[in-house]
């Protein structure tokens, strides 16, 4: 009986203490001057998958004046039903693509036409964005994914960039969806890869649901495989999905992120599939992948159901040093966290970090893994919203249109807290990084068919320090680098989330400390160690010579 | 089957020999399935017999089998007229008065002959729905496989809850139970808002009715609010502290919001009241790993396989016990529960027919 009062007691306090510390918002809603850009998604009676799938978002600073730009990819103009061959008329200002190039008072301003991005190609319904440099010559390029062809758009390093698919090889084909670059072979070039989501086409498109009229669930169309580029580094990529044992896997795959979970020294790849068991490619360190989900304990839930998996991050939650995953998924399923044990293996550890109360209401997509208030703990942001337009018809409890997850990370349990955001919307990318400079976090989500929302971050001030890499025997920007800061510990990505590619630099939230310790293990085999670091300060750290 | 059947019951009595001419003719037509012949044929008995029933009864049947069951009635009808008691007759005349749609004439012979089935059927379409489940109940204690009588009986008891609920709500409609059974449709309906409503009127007309907060709490789990779900929850364990299913779903809602310790012995709670119940043991297998507790984990898992066997759960488990096994580093126990993890779930995702919608 004193057990249960008690408990009572104790729950009551945590309630109260989790109001306090939500009672703040974290984030405020800000809508720059000249972003205008509108997502046009043009849905349609036929309910075409690809009008509830697209929305991808880069913060890249393509002219390294030192200030993050947006890139955000249009989708396209569907017709009810679409006519033989299909166009999407991307050559329409209102389906561009767009890039927005940021100034020094937080505004904004397009210059899509001026970088030669206006031709998306209008064979090709736009769906996701990565962000790389491929080439080491020290300006991010883009790689646009696509129902229909992919584009990979070179930067030229004075405000333009080429569209150079067609010679580097990289355009795909069927319906691609989240792309990355990272280097699997740690030649130090950036290497492409790229999901794919299932054999579908709008001839063969289909509704379900009876008379609720829905757009059909995943296991209605083949499975398909994902692509997997070698960067040859003479500007041209090769296709290796079949020779790296990429493409002997088929699946329903929506999100993709690296890093390298068993400590060999070679990047892995996770891959979120849609309603089916997720997978865990492990690099086996001489140009192949062997997918290990299942044995490694990171491809269904802890009841050995499979997921709805949409967008992924693979970061450390709980600063163990090694990386995480967690996977965003559809209501009644919750986000799936697996924890690395350190041994190849994960467990899934979902109830523990507290998302069976914050997740299983809610559909996820766009995901991140960033220490928005600087304490030293990533915390965790959802972009959120139902696949189906209607689905408060079908089921009232769930929401088109859903606020995002923000949930403080608490020693490694998630506990919610206020986002700042007040209206739902029908969220899907999202892309994070320091817009402004400030040693915060902000975020960039997307909305289905609307206007993006650009969350500032207004945390509490505390220490921070920004690393930008800077390779010389790795790739130049070190993607696939572990860096450890006092402690936490980030792998260097542009990639995850959900179609959307992240700010290259890596931010670590510093608490009260006003020194740091930084610690580097390069993709090339290189270690290094910085001592007594200035926080909060951005700080390059160039690669050290090989002797 | 019926109409071989009742060959044998309609023995004939003694006929002349041009009759017996006819009723052989008529009976080779109907072999070969020449039914206009063989009403012809019977017919011609009948004028010759005019006061033998048996040959209104074969007449009765040819029309039957012909399908024209209008043109069965008035034959049967003589042949009840000549013989009463004449229990073929009442048997065909139900038939043949049932497809017509006069159910309740037909529950009047039905009622004369052992065709619980046929009976029960008239029944349910003459709206004497308690007297056709416990005919249709009957008739299928003798065919159990049957998927016509399965569905008749599933219609008739399905329509007598409904008379008995619209009863309910049209004499008592501010009664808890009303808005207790207006939830449950809800409920069934997946409309959870109004079902949440409906269950909190019944609470509050009648809190202590037993199963409200529990069916409460199972709307909330259905759309995921686990703690008002376990708020319901543990009101019911309060109200029935000896009622395993509301501790074993108090247990999980604890679960589900990461309170592994009051998880753990809510579940052990369960497990005591209600002992070897699968769910029950696989809860608590994951609040115990959960805790850290392998060996109990180990345990519960096993004890849900030995029992399932085969089941879902089973496959669960087998599933559960992998990643416990791939903790502790047994990686050969780990690799075998995978394998029988796999095995279930490809038997359980084997096509058996239509691809799901």
């Amino acid at each position: 009986m004193m057990h249960r009062l008690r408990w009572r007691c104790c729950s009551g306090l945590l309630a109260l203490a989790s109001v306090v510390a939500s009672s703040t918002p974290i984030f405020e809603v800000s809508l720059p001057r000249g972003l205008d850009f509108t997502h046009r998604n043009s849905p349609t009676t036929q309910k075409y998958l690809i009008e509830t799938m697209g929305g991808g978002v880069a913060l890249l600073d393509y002219n390294n004046d030192g200030l993050l730009d947006i890139f955000l990819v249009n989708s396209g103009r569907l017709t009810s039903p679409m006519q033989t061959p299909e166009t999407f008329d991307r050559h329409d200002p209102q389906y561009w693509n767009r890039l927005y190039r940021q100034n020094r008072d937080g505004s904004f301003t397009d210059v899509t036409a001026a970088a030669g991005l206006s031709n998306a190609g209008d064979g090709n319904y736009g769906i996701g964005v990565a962000v790389g440099d491929y080439d080491n010559d020290g300006y991010p390029d883009l790689y646009v994914t696509s129902y229909g062809k992919n584009v990979l758009y070179h930067n030229n390093g004075d405000g333009t960039f080429t569209d150079v698919t067609a010679k580097a090889g990289v355009a795909g084909g069927g319906w691609s969806v989240s792309a990355g670059f990272f280097d699997y072979d740690n030649d130090g070039k950036l290497d492409l890869f790229g999901t794919r989501y299932m054999e579908w086409d709008t001839k063969h498109s289909k509704t379900c649901g009876g008379e609720w009229h829905t757009y059909c669930p995943p296991e209605e169309f083949p499975a398909t495989t994902n692509i997997l580029y070698h960067n040859n580094g003479d500007g041209t990529f090769t296709d290796v999905s079949q020779r790296s044992g990429i493409a002997a896997k088929k699946g329903r795959a929506l999100g993709v992120a690296f890093a390298d979970y068993d400590d060999d020294g070679f990047t892995d790849i996770f891959v979120a599939n849609d309603g089916m068991q997720q997978y865990l490619f492990h690099n086996n360190g001489n140009g192949t992948f062997t997918e290990r989900g299942l044995e490694a304990g990171a491809a269904l839930s802890e009841d050995g159901r499979r997921l709805s998996g949409m967008g992924v991050v693979f970061q450390d939650y709980d600063n163990d040093g090694r990386p995480d995953i967690i996977v965003t998924e559809l209501p009644r399923e919750i986000y799936g966290v697996y924890h690395n044990e350190g041994n190849g293996l994960f467990t899934y550890r979902s109830l523990e970090a507290g998302l069976g109360v914050l997740s299983s209401g809610s559909s996820g997509w766009g995901v991140g893994l960033e220490d928005f208030d600087n304490d030293g703990w990533k915390d965790l942001f959802v972009a959120q919203g139902h696949v189906l337009d209607n689905v408060e018809q079908i089921d009232p409890s769930l929401h088109y249109q859903e606020l995002p997850l923000l949930a403080m990370n608490q020693h490694g349990r998630f506990q919610k807290a206020d986002a700042g955001v007040s209206s739902p919307w029908a969220a899907r990318g999202a892309a994070f990084g320091d817009l402004n400079n400030d040693g915060r976090e902000d975020v960039v989500m997307t909305v289905l068919g609307g206007h993006p929302q650009v969350l500032l971050n207004r945390a509490p001030k505390q220490h921070w320090l920004v690393v930008t890499l800077r390779g010389t025997a790795s790739n130049r920007d070190g993607l696939g680098a572990r860096v450890r800061v006092n402690g936490q510990t980030r792998f260097a990505t542009t990639a995850g989330s959900y179609l959307s590619a992240s700010d290259k630099r890596l931010h670590f939230g510093l608490g009260s400390s006003d020194t740091a310790k930084i610690e580097i293990a390069w993709p090339s085999g290189a270690h290094q160690t910085l001592n007594d670091v200035h926080a909060d300060q951005f700080l390059e750290v160039r690669e050290p010579e090989r002797p | 089957m019926i109409w071989a059947f009742l060959c044998f019951l309609v023995a004939f009595q003694g006929p002349s020999s041009e009759a017996l001419r006819h009723i052989q003719a008529g009976t080779e037509a109907e072999k070969k399935r020449q039914f206009n012949v063989a009403i012809t044929e019977f017919r011609e008995v009948t004028r010759l017999e005019p006061t033998v029933p048996d040959g209104f009864v074969r007449l009765g049947q040819a029309f039957l089998e012909n399908h024209d069951f209008g043109g069965a009635i008035p034959p049967l009808k003589q042949a009840l007229k000549l013989n009463p008691e004449l229990s073929a007759a009442h048997q065909l005349l139900g038939y043949a008065l049932l497809a017509q749609g006069y159910a309740a004439e037909a529950v009047s012979h039905l009622q004369k002959t052992d065709d619980k089935a046929a009976l029960g059927i008239a029944q349910l379409e003459a709206e004497q729905l308690p007297d056709a489940v416990v005919n249709l109940q009957a008739a299928l204690a003798n065919r159990p496989n049957d998927p016509d009588l399965l569905y008749y009986f599933g219609r008739a008891s399905g329509l007598l809850s409904k008379q008995s609920i619209d009863a309910l709500l049209a004499n008592y409609p501010d009664s808890a139970r009303a808005h207790q059974a207006m939830a449950e449709n809800y409920y069934v309906l997946r409309q959870m808002p109004q079902a949440e409503k409906e269950f909190q009127e019944a609470i509050r007309l009648r809190p202590d009715t037993p199963r409200l907060h529990l069916e409460l709490g199972l709307v909330y789990a259905g759309s995921s609010q686990w703690s008002k779900a376990e708020e319901a929850f543990r009101a019911e364990t309060k109200m029935q502290p000896g009622n395993a299913e509301a501790a074993y779903q108090l247990g999980n809602a604890l679960l589900q919001q990461g309170m592994m310790r009051e998880a753990r012995a809510e579940l052990k709670r369960a497990d005591t009241l209600q002992p070897e119940m699968p769910e029950t043991l696989y809860s608590l297998g994951k609040a115990a790993s959960l805790e850290g507790d392998a060996a109990s984990a180990e345990k519960a898992w096993m004890k849900v396989i030995e029992i399932e066997k085969t089941s879902d759960l089973a496959a669960k488990a087998h599933f559960a016990l992998a990643g416990l096994y791939r903790k502790q580093g047994k990686m050969e126990d780990a690799q075998r529960e995978m394998t029988e993890f796999k095995k279930l779930q490809d038997t359980a995702t084997r096509p058996e027919g239509p691809q799901k919608q």
